[in-house]
């Protein structure tokens, strides 16, 4: 079969004129990407150990196991592409937002059954990606309607095999990147990415999600609409996380957008005072878990919030993107 | 200056007749919205040689629109997640009508006139449920009627079978809310289908892809004279993976995937925009912005039969010889067996989609 192919027109790619990515993206890969996967690679198998001696919802060791492994999946969590999609992995580690409430559905359906999947890790890993990862795991050590149902010691085994599913995900993950690296820091035929600017444009794509996300997604959902608020749609609201997303989040995008503008020092300023000004909004909030969105002063402040973290967007997509070749097209960037 | 003086004969003749057909202004073959060089978002009628008949003034950025089989009327919608839409007189450039989705409603961009042009059926989402509804409205008045059940989650294009009574639609899968903007919320969990609906909303087929490619948003339709279905997807899984992006489905039978080469297929990013037969029904075609690619199939074989490079191109239409497409760097241009030809540049950014006027056809 022959293909027949005709030019029509060309586009210039503003990043022609870039200089060397190279030491962006080693720098980016093995300073940002290696070191959060690895971190969470190994909190996770704290956890793991942790559920396996106590499995206790309420015991301080296995909760203080848990924030710090959520904390470390959060900061990479704008990291979507490559290894963390791979089989579902990160969908399994992180089912939100949870519009239909599948995760106490998949829950209560385990337990109700006393589902043996949960024997074996194979078999675990083959059940509903929503009775699996963090946010089920926080409904089974925060959410009173969880530590009630079915038996102890299956509630027991159930927290135990997701902490293990977990670690199972994110140490496949981590082990992935060893090898994934490369395809970043040394684009061409062997690659996904065919030229440094295809990396480049991964990893600005990876901070514009991560920044519209967090905006739109961690602090609109709870926000809903000025007579609607919607503060039980917080993210992790159980457990007091939902600001602390926000922030993380946040320090990890600064610190992603810091590394891709290093060649561009003016920008860089521009994005770390964008950062900064609204990473100082979130620390100021004193709401963890938004409930102040039901409050018209509340539900300000975190709107001020959200409009700051809007700003950085627009600056990131105003001034960096341009610097790595991304040419919006009217059709191409924003479909339908 | 042809179109503008068929333009104004369109118009004096127009105020002749109390309901005004579409060949009554210069019998436009197409609609397409586009941004033009003045900053405004306009609703174009173009002649098949390219030349604009008539534009008129749309209030924000629309997406696609369907034209009244004999009445010079056409309905646009905003682009999701739109509240309203608007029912344009092409002859006058006059707002007859403005339909605002009901409380707790949105439009997608979509919608249908039955063959008679008594009522209009568009593509809606639910959003407190997360289901996907289509409304019915009455056209003597624009007022709704009713609405019922799209079969799924996130119906988004929609198109009348040749029966003239089936509605085939295509449910995307994905869930959004206006809290949360263009966020799609349930990407795990997503399940696009296609639908055959009768006119009040009784099921009477669905089909789904399988289970490997249940992160394939099916989003845009053709449907060929014989009821051959045409649908154009838009991948929303791994970036690593190139998936077909364009599918056909005869009712009573499997789905078929038609792809081109590996090579070709992983430059499109996984992304189709438009979709539409040719005149003769024996090639389909899809529409790449992301991949700049227009890529089209034998029916017959399934097999590739040219992949043309096009900047930014995405509103595709069935043409005179072939097809008819529109990029969103101005270009209106044919493609025929000879090959992909500008027939016009301008300055307007060409918006998703080309409709094709069906009484004009």
């Amino acid at each position: 079969m022959r293909a027949l192919v005709l030019a029509l027109s060309l586009t210039m790619p503003l990043g022609a004129f870039a200089q060397d990515r190279g030491s962006i993206l080693a720098d980016t890969v093995n300073a940002h990407i290696l070191p959060g996967y690895s971190a969470l690679s190994e909190a996770t198998e704290a956890l793991a150990a942790t559920a396996q001696a106590d499995c206790d919802p309420t015991s301080t060791t296995l909760r203080t196991a848990f924030h710090t492994a959520f904390d470390d999946w959060i900061s990479i969590s704008h990291l979507r592409f490559g290894p963390s999609e791979a089989e579902d992995r990160a969908f399994a580690l992180a089912f939100w937002p949870d519009t239909k409430g599948f995760t106490p559905k998949a829950l209560t359906g385990l337990i109700s059954t006393e589902d043996t999947a949960i024997q074996s890790t194979e078999a675990f890993a083959e059940t509903s990606v929503a009775g699996r990862g963090f946010f089920a795991l926080e409904l089974m050590l925060y959410d009173p309607q969880f530590s009630q149902l079915g038996s102890e010691d299956y509630r027991c085994a159930l927290i135990q095999a997701m902490a293990k599913d977990i670690n199972l995900n994110a140490s496949a993950i981590d082990a992935d990147w060893e090898g994934y690296a490369a395809n970043l820091t040394s684009p061409g035929e062997a690659s996904p990415y065919r030229s440094e600017n295809e990396a480049m444009q991964e990893l600005y794509k990876a901070l514009i999600t991560g920044l519209e996300f967090t905006a739109e997604t961690r602090l609109g959902r709870p926000m809903g609409t000025f007579d609607r608020p919607r503060p039980k749609r917080a993210e992790a609201r159980r457990s007091e996380r939902s600001l602390r997303h926000v922030e993380l989040s946040l320090t990890a995008l600064r610190d992603l957008a810091a590394r891709l503008s290093a060649d561009h020092p003016d920008i860089a300023t521009d994005l770390d005072d964008a950062f900064t000004a609204a990473i100082e909004r979130a620390q100021s909030l004193d709401d963890p878990a938004f409930e102040a969105v039901a409050t018209a002063q509340g539900r300000f402040r975190i709107e001020a919030l959200q409009q700051s973290i809007k700003d950085v967007r627009a600056i990131a997509s105003t001034e960096l993107g341009p610097t790595l070749g991304i040419s919006a097209g009217f059709n191409s960037l924003d479909g339908d | 200056m042809t179109s503008r003086r068929r333009f104004l004969a369109g118009l004096a003749a127009a105020s002749l007749t109390p309901m005004r057909g579409w060949s009554a202004i210069g019998a436009p073959d197409y609609l397409a919205a586009a941004l033009f060089p003045d900053g405004s978002y306009r609703l174009a009628g173009l002649e098949r040689g390219g030349d604009i008949l008539f534009s008129l003034p749309l209030p924000a950025r629309g997406h696609a629109a369907a034209a009244h089989p004999h009445r010079a009327q056409a309905v646009a919608f905003a682009r999701r997640p739109g509240t309203f839409a608007i029912i344009i007189d092409c002859a006058t450039g006059a707002q007859i009508a403005q339909l605002e989705a009901p409380t707790g409603r949105h439009f997608y961009g979509h919608g249908v006139f039955s063959t008679d042009g008594t009522r209009l059926f568009t593509t809606e989402n639910d959003f407190e449920a997360g289901q996907g509804v289509i409304g019915v409205w009455d056209t003597e008045d624009y007022k709704r009627i009713t609405e019922f059940s799209s079969g799924g989650v996130g119906p988004h294009d929609m198109r009348l079978m040749p029966d003239g009574r089936t509605l085939v639609v295509a449910n995307g899968g994905i869930e959004t809310h206006p809290d949360t903007g263009r966020t799609k919320l349930n990407l795990p969990v997503m399940q696009p289908r296609l639908t055959y609906l009768d006119q009040s909303g009784e099921v009477l087929e669905q089909v789904e892809l399988p289970r490997a490619l249940h992160r394939n948003s099916i989003r845009h339709l053709a449907v060929r004279a014989d009821g051959l279905v045409g649908f154009a997807m838009q991948w929303q899984g791994d970036t690593s993976q190139h998936p077909p992006l364009l599918g056909l489905h005869q009712r009573g039978d499997e789905l078929k995937l038609l792809s081109a080469s590996e090579a070709d297929q992983s430059t499109l990013q996984g992304y189709a925009g438009s979709i539409a037969f040719s005149d003769t029904g024996d090639t389909v075609a899809i529409t790449c912005p992301r991949g700049n690619a227009l890529h089209q199939f034998r029916v017959s074989d399934g097999q590739l039969a040219g992949a043309f490079l096009l900047d930014d191109v995405c509103g595709l239409g069935t043409g005179p010889n072939g097809f008819m497409f529109t990029t969103g760097t101005g270009v209106i241009g044919q493609l025929t067996a000879t090959g992909a030809k500008i027939a016009t540049r301008s300055d307007c950014q060409w918006d998703n989609h080309l409709i094709p006027i069906r009484a004009a056809a």
